[in-house]
């Protein structure tokens, strides 16, 4: 299998009451395709910001963040978030005022990448394969429950045909049930559809469910 | 497109925000719309009104300026020095300014009153009133000889009025007043040339049988005795004029009018006799030679008398003494500008005037209507860009989490602005358009009862510059004074408030304006940050 993701000498430290905090120190790892990532660790250790780091939401102090091989600042991380990745918030962060099929839209509204042309439909099928049946789909999101409106910001990750899908605690406000659905369908993406999926986590349950643990601890990655 | 059609969902389901944010943008448009609606109203009346008018300008003496500069001066033989040598018009000025293009024609006009030759071979034109029933009965002319010794004669009123002008066309016929119906009008050369030609009503060429090509016999004065003293003749007072035009003209007699009664063939249009300057100076200048010629031997001590001053063709200019030129422009609306533009090429001590004192002091209520209307504009204008602003950065700081969605998904900062943007743009829209019908409304009738408001409380003479004394209906045979009269009902009749496709589209182009501005700081302030920093706000 080769690397997706790989992640060169990272350092990254923001200041905080006077002090220099550094959260990432030298960190360097390598994410494989088609794999189920999860990355532990203690509060505060910069999961979330690591997460935003190979999101492209942030840039690090130093180092390098290359996807498939190309250096994410090259490919312009508008473009990179555009077309090469996809996330899953805690919060969902689902758009309140458009249904959930148009919040499936919307991911494929904006991507470069080639999409079949009936988009709605595909964006139907997406949402009922994750329990989104189409009399709900049509609903507004804020009329759903947390597990559903979760299942929708999934689908909306997988509408924009990326292979690489971060989350950051995407269980963290749902049941234990529902968690273990959830984590299930990231599963099958990764061993079904071959994506790659990293996700963010304190959960042990979570992270037991994972073909591969990571620890974030002391501004670098080791594999557990 | 996707980001017009998310406006659009925005707008219609989040009905209650985007009633609130119509109605906002429904209130300021209205207050747009009385300020713009009564300050074009104004405006607009002042500029029909002044296309009303003449477009003149007049070149004259500037009688402050002289008096502020005899003030400063202490040296009595420089006082008396600067006065022998008063300051005139000069017609070099006049003709530098008729290159503008704006120019049509100017009047240089000097004007006198004369009489048929001793023959009376041509008649005038009778008005059958009770002066011309006196005329000859009214008084006597009386003079001193050099032993003062008095001596009076009947005196004789004139018949014609004799019009001269320096430059190859009059304003009364630039205009229309007077039109030349068979003929033509003077040129250059012949001003130049001072050539005996001259231009005649069609009622005294009717009466005397004149057509184009004919000679008439005029003589500037009345012989009398007193010019047996310096020994002219009645040969020199008279000459003959070739009749190159003949001219009718709008200034109808009025039987009815209160002082026709008193009105002498020379006030009578047409007994009006136009014919160049120079002709009219060459005509007079052997009396007027033979007088210098005796007064200084009378008095050779006098500076008047020095041998330069004798009358001739070549010191005529300072000899007829113009006291103002007024010039023809093409357009009201350039008159101001053209004033502006030539005041500080002229010569010392004169100046330009756009006739327009009048017109100002009339227009003062809709200027100050015009004031307060665009002040208004101004304060809700900005007080729209601020009240607008903070609205829509409170609304995005409650939608930071969408700006960070947005981001994170790829889309462009531009498309999230142009979302915001179009959000506004169709309740601001949609609130302007309502407050068209509305504030045309309440603009008519605030608009009005401001201006009466204006007027009642100015205290402007609403009969304009009327009183005058002329000897009958309008026609004042000496005036240089080519202005309009204007009265205040002139610029009220004009005054009207309209809203015009032009203001609705400022109301447009303001209010988009409004949107554009209190979207882009907000908009600015919150993505300045990076989507992940956005996103922690939210959170």
């Amino acid at each position: 299998m080769s690397a997706i993701l790989e992640l060169e000498n990272l350092n990254y430290s923001y200041i905080d009451g006077g002090y220099e905090r550094q959260i990432l120190q030298d960190l360097s790892y390598s994410f494989e395709e088609k794999q189920f990532y999860t990355i532990l660790g203690p509060s505060g250790s910069g999961k979330t910001t690591l997460l935003s780091l190979v999101a492209g939401l942030d840039t690090p102090k130093s180092g390098r963040i290359l996807f498939e091989g190309k250096d994410i600042t090259e490919i312009g991380l508008h473009k990179y978030r555009r077309n090469d990745i996809s996330i899953v918030f805690q919060q969902y962060n689902l758009i309140s005022y458009l249904t959930a099929l148009e919040n499936v839209l919307l991911a494929m509204s904006e991507t470069d990448n080639e999409l079949p042309k009936d988009r709605k439909n595909v964006a139907y099928n997406l949402l009922e394969r994750f329990g989104i049946v189409s009399s709900k789909a049509d609903r507004l999101v804020n009329q759903l429950s947390g597990g559903e409106q979760q299942r929708v910001a999934i689908a909306r990750s997988l509408a924009s045909n990326v292979n690489l899908i971060f989350a950051d605690e995407p269980t963290g406000n749902l049941d234990t049930a529902t968690e273990k659905e959830i984590i299930g369908i990231f599963k099958d993406l990764a061993h079904e559809y071959g994506k790659t999926i990293i996700v963010v986590t304190h959960s042990d349950s979570v992270s037991s469910m994972s073909d591969q643990r990571v620890l974030l601890k002391d501004g670098k990655l080791t594999k557990l | 497109m996707n980001f017009i059609k998310r406006a659009i969902k925005n707008v219609t389901r989040k009905p209650s925000k985007s009633v609130l944010l119509i109605l906002t943008f429904f209130l300021i448009g209205n207050l747009v719309i009385i300020g713009l609606g009564v300050s074009n109203a104004a405006e607009s009346a002042k500029i029909l009104t002044r296309q009303k008018m003449r477009a003149v300008v007049t070149y004259k003496i500037d009688y402050d300026k002289i008096n502020q500069y005899v003030m400063q001066l202490t040296d009595e033989d420089e006082i008396n020095k600067f006065y022998e040598n008063y300051p005139r018009v000069k017609l070099a000025d006049v003709a530098l300014l008729l290159q503008d293009e704006r120019v049509k024609t100017a009047n240089a006009v000097n004007t006198n009153m004369w009489y048929s030759d001793r023959e009376n071979s041509l008649d005038f034109v009778h008005l059958n009133n009770q002066a011309e029933e006196n005329m000859g009965q009214n008084g006597q002319s009386c003079w001193y000889d050099e032993n003062n010794v008095e001596h009076c004669e009947i005196y004789k009123e004139p018949y014609f009025l004799i019009k001269g002008n320096m430059f190859p066309s009059m304003i009364e016929f630039e205009d229309g007043e007077y039109q030349i119906v068979s003929g033509r009008f003077y040129t250059q050369q012949e001003i130049d040339n001072a050539d005996m030609v001259c231009l005649v009503s069609e009622n005294l060429a009717a009466l005397n049988g004149i057509t184009i090509g004919d000679t008439i016999n005029l003589a500037n004065s009345n012989y009398s005795t007193w010019m047996e003293e310096f020994g002219a003749t009645q040969e020199d007072l008279e000459n003959s004029f070739e009749v190159i035009g003949i001219f009718s003209h709008n200034n109808p007699i009025n039987p009815d009018a209160p002082n026709f009664n008193y009105m002498y063939p020379y006030q009578n249009p047409d007994n009006m006799i136009f014919m160049p300057s120079t002709a009219e100076y060459m005509a007079q200048l052997t009396l007027s030679q033979k007088e210098w010629d005796h007064y200084s031997q009378m008095y050779p001590e006098e500076s008047y008398y020095s041998e330069d001053k004798r009358p001739s063709m070549e010191n005529m200019e300072e000899n007829l003494y113009i006291e103002n030129v007024t010039l023809l422009l093409d357009d009201p609306m350039n008159v101001e500008p053209f004033v502006e533009e030539h005041q500080n090429s002229l010569s010392q001590f004169t100046s330009l005037d756009a006739n327009n004192e009048e017109f100002n002091k009339l227009a003062k209520p809709l200027d100050t209507l015009s004031i307060y209307a665009n002040f208004i504009v101004w304060l809700v204008l900005i007080n729209a860009i601020v009240i607008i602003t903070l609205v829509t950065a409170l609304t995005l700081k409650t939608r930071e989490y969408e700006i960070g969605v947005l981001l994170s998904v790829g889309a462009s900062k531009l498309k999230v602005i142009g979302q915001f943007f179009i959000e506004l743009a169709i309740v601001a829209v949609i609130g302007f358009t309502l407050s068209i019908v509305s504030g045309s409304l309440i603009a008519k009738s605030l608009g009005n009862k401001v201006l009466e408001y204006q007027i009642a409380s100015s205290d402007i003479n609403e009969n304009g510059n009327g009183g005058l004394y002329y000897p009958y209906d309008g026609f004042d045979p000496w005036s240089t004074d080519y202005s309009t009269d204007i009265t205040l009902d002139d610029l009220i009749s004009e005054y009207e408030v309209k809203i015009s496709p032009l203001i609705i589209a400022e109301i447009y182009v303001l209010g988009l304006g409004i949107v554009f501005i209190s979207v882009i700081i907000p908009s600015f302030m919150i993505m300045r940050y990076n989507p992940k920093k956005i996103l922690m706000n939210q959170n």
